[in-house]
């Protein structure tokens, strides 16, 4: 193991004991479950801009859709937190396809613009449907994330009140993320997505159905988009309309492109980065009497100056997640190992 | 009730024809959707007010002021922002284009406050704020027919810039094909500035005009109105001049009846409606070319 | 005995342009097709047809890759891989900033079938599909010799490397039929030679080629049959030698005057 690694295992599991230190803080907590938030937000969205090459602005527009479902479904129906993560996921997952379908067939653009209005339509529904949604009122009263083990034991039934559980639940949920993100990567379907990315139309050369695998990029994306969603809304008790807005989009987008397209760890870094950056310019702005909102001109010229100094991030995707696979090892391994026997054979020889 | 609905859909739709043509216009070019033309637009109007209450300069004057600072801001932003990314990939440029929406709209935040301010009426000519035609419930102000006609007379103007003279040949070779334009001796970077200054000058005045239209101006503004133009400019055929006008007003009209008679509370939902169903059944707009991705 | 391609009557306009009028040739199993002719005569634009990129505007495009024939104008391009049908590109068009292996990786996707839940969840099936892509693509690569490169970067390879490993990625979609465009362009005598032994290779492991290509030399040497493009039209058909002291082709080349005095 690399120092490096070593380094990064010990810094991950500093942070995953921090809760359990007697002087932690809540704000602190609070900051890093929202960061984690945002990680599986940003590793969501990554797939369609970093993975397919195409912009994606109204990413909000799912975390909102499976936040309301989550919300729904737990205040109606009272559905445990462990069904309707793939409930609301599926639902994400839909609303992709119905968007996708019809326009990934057009050209990046007219993609980008269309999720665009389709995230605003997402919020004028959440905000003018009282009936379903209390409108600008919001939804508060969402009960927080149980675990009912009681079928094991009477007394195991948990309700996740307290912070660090849902620290916990969090980073399960982002290692979980994380997971599936590097399989699809290093797999027929990460390697199309990139096809699709690198050029189209040698893709469809290849047999890549263009189309398709756009959109089931675009579904999963918003498949995940909606699990974030869904725990957020379990976390947070309350949700808004305000809180699906642009602007969130916008800093989901600024996380990716920071962390370096469609690499997947700098897509976690972005999210921590921004995070910590949104928290010491709130601070900081509304102590020199400025609106908190302008905190967001860092963000448009963080990506300005990264699109044109630093198109692939801080942390350009150099060692993808592929090239630990064992198969590619082993190929290592063996072109090695036949490149040292021609070198052996040529020095007989001579 | 319907004429009076249709008198202000029309007024509200040469608002965003006039944004609109900026879009059309720089992306005919470029191919690029410059997603801070609407920040032109919201900075017309913050230029115009400033014009007129810290320099004390008189309406027209203050308007003239404001285009030829929004074109400066257009120039400086190809400049700045777009060219160092002709060569780099679409995405990077869209990025950018957004990044540079956000931060134009938060600087405009910090210079003048998040609070919308009412537009200095001691400066508009007097005569505009009264009507100008009253029959029955239907009344038409001597501004809306001032909009009518700075409008067209406007678009009338591009018109001839484009196709009557050496720059707007310049400008229709460019859409056609940078390179051979680049052959036959045509200056590209200076065809795209004059374009962006065009745009710019067009988005200023629409943003002044709405300001006046609803006495009121605030950072924000370039929002929503930046993307109902660009809707404008889809649902005319993006590329298309004509197209964008026409688009503006079918927006406009569409806006101003879906508020009237489906829902005031889906005003903005009705555009980013039209748009959507645009870009999916007809992509390539009333008067547009064809945008099927051929790969 | 059917041939493996056969086009009918393709036309293609482009707006008021007639790219391609009346064309009827065959393609026939274990053949190299040339396809000559002057700049702007529709060579590409046949090959378009062919690999699905355009929908000819009349004709029809009939496959004959097992028993049954299938027409198959206005296919999609990937429609027209599964069905054996690769293609390289004039100007070339690898992923350049993937590896090697990847390139040919990508183009096994059609022979392949591991999907979304498969992938996650690292099946036995799965597993099993990725080795033999691997392997299958090693197999490709050492076909055209490049296997030692395997894990570099596409870009970082020489442009006679980069012609090869298109030529690979299209040869790992398993075609019957491999249309390539102007394979020989900017390759300096010894790369040319090696893509001639390529070729020649391609055709003993069964794959039918069809090429476009300015190199006279090349194509008279390798092609056992040519077709002559000239505006669009078909002007003529047949041996290297034919087609040699063809007048019409003669023409198309060196002008009318040129004709006169051969």
């Amino acid at each position: 193991m690399t120092k490096g690694k070593l380094l990064l295992l010990f810094i991950g599991a500093g942070l995953l004991t921090y809760p359990l230190l007697p002087l932690s803080s809540d704000y602190v907590l609070h900051v890093m479950t929202l960061a984690m938030v945002y990680m599986i937000l940003a590793m969501g969205l990554n797939i369609v801009p970093g993975f397919c090459g195409l912009l994606d602005l109204g990413y909000v527009g799912f975390y909102g859709i499976g936040a309301y479902t989550a919300g729904l479904l737990t205040i109606h129906y009272g559905l445990p937190f462990w069904v309707i993560v793939p409930l609301a996921a599926l639902n994400g997952a839909l609303w992709g396809v119905l968007l996708g379908a019809p326009t990934l067939r057009l050209t990046g653009d007219y993609f980008a613009i269309v999720t665009f209005g389709f995230s605003e339509l997402v919020v004028l529904f959440l905000t003018n449907e009282i009936w379903l949604t209390r409108g600008p009122l919001g939804l508060p009263g969402i009960q927080p994330i149980t675990l009912n083990l009681s079928w094991l034991n009477k007394a195991w039934y948990f309700e996740f009140y307290e912070k660090t559980p849902n620290f916990y639940i969090a980073a399960l949920m982002v290692a979980l993320v994380y997971f599936i993100m590097c399989r699809m990567e290093d797999s027929r379907l990460g390697r199309a997505w990139y096809a699709i990315r690198e050029d189209p139309l040698a893709a469809a050369s290849c047999g890549v159905n263009i189309l398709n695998y756009k959109v089931i990029a675009f579904a999963i994306s918003a498949g995940i988009g909606a699990v974030g969603g869904c725990f957020y809304a379990r976390w947070s008790m309350f949700l808004s309309p305000d809180m699906f807005k642009f602007w969130e989009s916008f800093l989901v987008l600024c996380m990716v492109v920071l962390g370096g397209l469609g690499n997947i760890k700098g897509a976690l870094l972005g999210a921590v980065i921004l995070v910590c950056l949104g928290e010491i310019l709130r601070e900081s702005l509304t102590a020199i009497g400025l609106p908190a909102e302008t905190r967001f001109i860092a963000y448009g010229l963080i990506m300005v100056l990264i699109m044109r100094f630093k198109p692939s991030g801080f942390f350009p995707a150099v060692a993808s997640s592929g090239r630990s696979n064992p198969l590619l090892i082993d190929l290592q391994k063996r072109l090695a190992a036949g490149a040292a026997a021609k070198e052996k054979s040529r020095d007989s020889a001579a | 009730m319907l004429e009076q609905q249709l008198i202000n859909g029309l007024t509200l739709g040469l608002i965003y024809a006039l944004i609109a043509v900026g879009y059309t216009m720089v992306y005919g070019v470029i191919q690029l959707i410059n997603f801070a033309h609407g920040e032109i637009y919201m900075l017309g109007a913050f230029f115009c007010v400033t014009f007129i209450t810290a320099v004390g300069l008189p309406f027209y004057v203050a308007i003239c002021m404001a285009m030829i600072c929004c074109s400066l801001c257009g120039i400086l932003l190809d400049i700045i922002a777009y060219r160092p990314l002709r060569k780099a990939p679409r995405l990077a440029a869209l990025i950018t284009a957004i990044g540079m929406s956000i931060f134009l709209q938060n600087l405009a935040l910090i210079i003048w406050g998040s609070r919308s301010k009412p537009f200095p009426q001691m400066a508009v000519p007097g005569y505009l704020k009264e009507k100008a035609l009253v029959m029955g419930d239907i009344s038409l102000t001597w501004l809306q027919l001032f909009i009518f006609a700075v409008a067209i007379s406007m678009m009338f103007g591009l018109f001839l810039i484009i196709n009557k003279t050496r720059i707007g040949t310049a400008m229709r070779a460019l859409s056609q094909n940078k390179t051979a334009a680049a052959l036959m001796g045509i200056n590209v970077n200076f065809v795209i500035s004059f374009t962006f200054a065009l745009g710019s000058a067009m988005g200023a005045v629409a943003g002044i005009l709405v300001s006046v239209y609803y006495n009121t101006l605030y950072p924000t503004m370039g929002y929503t109105a930046g993307v109902k133009a660009f809707a404008a400019a889809v649902l005319g055929g993006i590329g298309s001049v004509p197209g964008a006008m026409v688009g503006g007003i079918v927006l406009g009209v569409a806006e101003a009846l879906g508020a009237g008679y489906v829902s005031s509370l889906y005003r903005d939902g009705v555009a980013y409606a039209v748009m959507i169903a645009v870009i999916i059944f007809r992509p390539s707009g009333i008067l547009g070319r064809s945008v099927i991705d051929k790969a | 005995m059917t041939p493996l391609l056969k086009i009918d009557g393709v036309s293609k306009r482009f707006g008021g342009l007639m790219a391609l009028a009346d064309i009827s040739f065959d393609v026939h199993e274990k053949e190299i097709l040339g396809l000559i002719g002057p700049n702007g005569a529709g060579k590409t634009t046949i090959f378009n047809c062919i690999a699905g990129v355009y929908k000819p505007t009349s004709g029809d495009i009939v496959f004959t890759p097992g028993d049954t024939s299938i027409r198959i104008n206005g296919f999609k391009p990937e429609k027209m891989t599964e069905l054996g049908i690769a293609r390289t590109f004039q100007n070339i068009r690898l992923f350049t900033s993937l590896t090697v292996l990847d390139n040919i990786r990508i183009a096994r996707h059609c022979r392949t079938k591991a999907n979304f839940l498969r992938s996650v969840l690292r099946t036995p099936f799965q597993k099993s599909e990725e080795k033999s892509i691997v392997e299958d693509s090693m197999r490709w690569l050492e076909f055209v010799g490049l296997a030692s490169q395997a894990l570099s970067d596409a870009s970082s390879l020489s442009y006679g490397n980069q012609r090869r490993l298109e030529i690979a990625r299209a040869l790992a979609t398993e075609p019957k039929l491999l249309l390539l465009d102007e394979p020989a362009a900017g390759m300096n005598p010894k790369e040319t030679r090696i893509l001639v032994d390529l070729i020649h290779a391609i055709l003993d492991a069964g794959i039918c080629v069809m090429l476009i290509e300015h190199d006279m030399k090349l194509v008279m040497s390798i092609c056992e049959r040519l077709v002559v493009l000239d505006h669009g039209t078909l002007i003529a058909e047949g041996g290297p030698r034919d087609i040699r002291e063809n007048p019409r082709v003669i023409e198309a080349y060196l002008g009318r005057g040129a004709a006169g005095n051969a």
